[in-house]
């Protein structure tokens, strides 16, 4: 019996393989582990990285659309929307305390930063107004609207909108940015900071000031969220930079010992009279009935003489405007060139001149890289719709019989066919010639400004140096109707302004 | 009594068994244990790795978004107290109390201290405010010593007519260790013989772990270019993007081969800021 029990009792100990097998397997699994262990904390890692930046990215994406449709010529601007329903009519500054919301709810979600129960509640706002507003919630509810990845096409896409929750726009006080502005009065006051030309504290430079001078400065705060818990708070500060582009001559030549050919024609003509209707726009009613014809900007080099020179005896009279008394003729003239809006324009100086012609790409409607053509004009431009558009080389009309509207600026050569017109106004800054070769009816009507900004190889001059040797080269053979001043189209042809990012700041939560 | 046959013939083992049985377990567990010592080895090494990766991660994600941030709150805010607004998104040594810019170099060109290669101060008012300086500018500086593996960061209230080469340069204190990217060239010589590293030190010269780009506001057309390239704007305040390089070595080294074991990360900041 015993005997037995013991029999398979000894055959089942017979040999250590099972414990030999137990004891490897427990090593390769505790390795495994250790493996699985240490491959999960790296993958952690990388994944902590990747949502780190990809929450950063979605809330700048939420700040660039904002920016992007404050403009009033963005497709999606703000504009757009019922007036007083969402920012105030125009010319009404923000009120400090009435912040609106672009809201951007994945599907399903509801995004509400007013209300405390909210996941994406905008703790931020009690923060930084909570000592200038009553109480630390935004209005309840906020004036609001929908970002862009909510309305098609984009809400059609098969991929994910980017993960910004909400933007805030708010308007700012020096109280709020705990911060003393121009004019430095050391204390922060209570009233709306702007962004403008306060000479008392800088003659050149732009500034955030108290003293309602220049442009509403808005704030954009944005917070993006992804699934797994990231967030992440940015924060813009924003302000229009308009660009009150002005001209003292229907034709102007900026730089020293300017070329100058013309044809010799009856029909070419260079007039300071202000014509040329524009909508309610009538001459003579933004500024003086008449500007010099064909204006130069050194008296004391050939420039004059050049422009003399090419205007044929029988033609002088063809350069002027009508005044009563008429003017000696022809009308060419030293001009003092006008200041500009923007901050380090000028149109005396390179410098000057390339962050102009930077201002202007920044808020164009279309930048084209030259060599570029008539095929290259937007088909969206019209009378009622002029467009600002940036040719970065050379342009080339060929046998367009059409005409243009709006600001068109060439960095490079402007060949022109006489067959086109230009509606607004024409800039040719860069290599600072316009030349046409070909005959035809057509005409410049509003304002040409050529100036040079390259030496003769080509290279950029100093940003301190003077523009040099701006050539307008109507062959005298060619056509033309010539130029003709409007104040009407110069000012229908004004660059929209663009937002400029004045801050940026990452706030921690 | 006699015992049954079948007891009889199963008790004990012979010398031959016994022997063939110890052998066979000698072998299994010898096998056993060499894989589990290099597993250990292996085990070892990648934890090292692993933190060091760690370790490096950190700093570049902590650089990005120092360099973000950089230039906060720009000149244009008009406070007459310069210690509230920075002066430009980066400090820079020498002259930055007159203020003239110096040129950006690369290997020891240019005529910047800092920033260099191995060197960067930013200058801005970080969220949430620091204890340390109440409403007031700070300049974080980054600096990889030469022939240095600790790259060192520092944080200094910015101070009236003071230079931040100096308020900073005593101030550092180390921030990620076992940074490689400023090794003697000897030793780097022996990361591309040993570790099979060539692609890590193109040229057996130490690698940047700061590089720059420049805005170009006198020729606006230009994009960004690297900052030695820019010519008339190659100016601490005119730096748009920093790529940053970061080359880590493990504390030890390859339990297995003995052989270093390095690490690449590479990050970019960009300053969204205004230069001025």
């Amino acid at each position: 019996m015993s005997e037995g029990r013991t029999k398979r009792w000894r055959r089942r100990e017979a040999g250590i393989a099972l414990l030999i097998a137990i004891f490897v397997l427990l090593l390769i699994g505790v390795i495994g582990i250790a493996l699985v262990v240490s491959s999960g904390t790296e993958t952690a890692l990388a994944g902590n990285y990747r949502s780190s930046t990809t929450v950063y990215y979605a809330s700048v994406a939420g700040l660039e659309e904002v920016r992007a449709r404050l403009r009033p010529n963005n497709p999606n601007s703000f504009n757009a929307l019922t007036p007083g329903t969402f920012l105030p009519r125009q010319g009404t500054p923000l009120a400090i305390c009435n912040p609106v919301y672009v809201l951007n709810p994945a599907p399903g979600e509801v995004v509400a930063p007013w209300d405390p129960g909210n996941p994406y509640y905008d703790q931020q706002y009690g923060q930084e107004f909570g000592a200038v507003c009553t109480g630390t919630l935004p209005p309840n509810p906020s004036p609001n609207t929908t970002s862009v990845w909510q309305n098609t096409p984009l809400s059609r896409l098969s991929s994910p909108p980017p993960a910004y929750k909400w933007v805030r726009i708010s308007a700012i006080t020096e109280q709020s940015l705990n911060l003393d502005t121009c004019p430095n009065d050391s204390t922060p006051d209570p009233a709306l900071v702007y962004y403008g030309l306060v000479s008392r504290c800088s003659p050149t430079s732009f500034n955030l000031n108290d003293t309602a001078t220049g442009a509403q400065v808005l704030e954009l705060t944005a917070l993006a969220a992804l699934p797994n818990g990231s967030q992440k708070l940015l924060q813009y500060l924003v302000a229009p930079t308009p660009l009150p582009l002005t001209f003292s001559a229907a034709l102007t030549l900026d730089g020293d010992n300017v070329q100058f050919t013309v044809p010799n024609s009856t029909n070419f003509q260079v007039g300071g009279t202000d014509q040329g209707s524009v909508g309610n726009c009538n001459p003579g009613t933004l500024g003086p009935p008449a500007v010099t014809a064909v204006g130069y900007t050194n008296s004391s080099d050939a420039s004059r003489t050049n422009i003399l020179n090419a205007i044929q005896a029988n033609r002088t009279g063809n350069y002027t405007p009508s005044l009563t008394p008429p003017p000696p003729t022809p009308n060419v003239s030293l001009v003092s060139l006008p200041s500009l809006g923007c901050p380090g324009c000028s149109l005396t100086n390179v410098g000057g001149l390339n962050a102009l012609v930077q201002a202007i790409t920044q808020s164009a409607d279309v930048v084209i890289q030259g060599p570029a053509t008539q095929s290259s004009m937007p088909s969206a431009m019209s009378a009622t719709n002029p467009m600002t558009i940036v040719i970065n080389g050379s342009l080339t009309f060929d046998g367009w019989h059409s005409t243009g509207y709006g600001l068109l600026l060439v960095t490079g050569d402007f060949t022109f066919d006489p067959d086109a017109s230009w509606d607004g106004i024409v800039l040719v800054i860069g290599t600072g010639n316009l030349n046409s070769h070909q005959s035809g009816n057509g005409q410049f009507l509003g304002s040409v400004f050529l100036a040079r900004t390259l030496d003769t190889s080509g290279n950029p001059l100093p940003p301190g140096s003077a523009p040099v040797s701006p050539y307008f080269d109507f062959t005298p053979t060619s056509g033309s109707n010539g130029v003709y001043y409007s104040s009407c189209w110069v000012q229908a042809a004004q660059p929209a302004s663009s937002y400029k990012i004045l801050s940026f700041h990452e706030i921690s939560q | 009594m006699k015992p049954p046959r079948g007891v009889k013939q199963e008790r004990g083992f012979t010398l031959i068994e016994m022997l063939a049985s110890l052998g066979i377990f000698l072998l299994v567990t010898g096998a056993a244990f060499t894989l589990l010592t290099s597993s250990q080895q292996r085990y070892q090494t990648e934890s090292e790795v692993l933190t060091s990766f760690q370790e490096a991660r950190l700093g570049v994600d902590q650089m990005v978004r120092d360099i973000n941030d950089a230039g906060f709150p720009p000149p244009t805010f008009a406070t007459t107290d310069p210690r509230k607004v920075t002066l430009a998104p980066f400090g820079w040594s020498p002259n930055y109390t007159i203020p003239a810019p110096c040129q950006i170099g690369t290997a020891g060109g240019g005529t910047c201290f800092t920033p260099t290669d191995f060197d960067i101060i930013i200058e801005t008012e970080p969220s949430p405010p620091d204890p340390n300086c109440p409403g007031s500018v700070e300049w974080i500086r980054y600096q990889l010593p030469q022939n240095g593996t600790t790259l060192m960061r520092g944080v200094a209230c910015k101070q009236a007519g003071a230079e931040p080469g100096v308020q900073t340069s005593g101030v550092l204190t180390p921030f990620v260790q076992n940074v490689v990217n400023n090794s003697p060239t000897l030793q780097i010589g022996q990361f591309q013989l040993d570790a099979a590293y060539p692609a890590l030190f193109p040229g057996g010269v130490p690698v940047p772990l700061f590089q720059y780009t420049c805005d170009t506001p006198s020729v606006p057309q230009n994009p960004p270019q690297p900052c030695p390239l820019a010519g008339a704007d190659n100016a601490p305040a005119n730096i748009r993007d920093v790529a940053i390089t970061l080359i880590v070595a493990a504390p030890l080294p390859d339990s297995a081969t003995g052989q270093p074991r390095l690490l690449q990360l590479k990050g970019r900041g960009r300053r969204i800021n205004p230069n001025q």
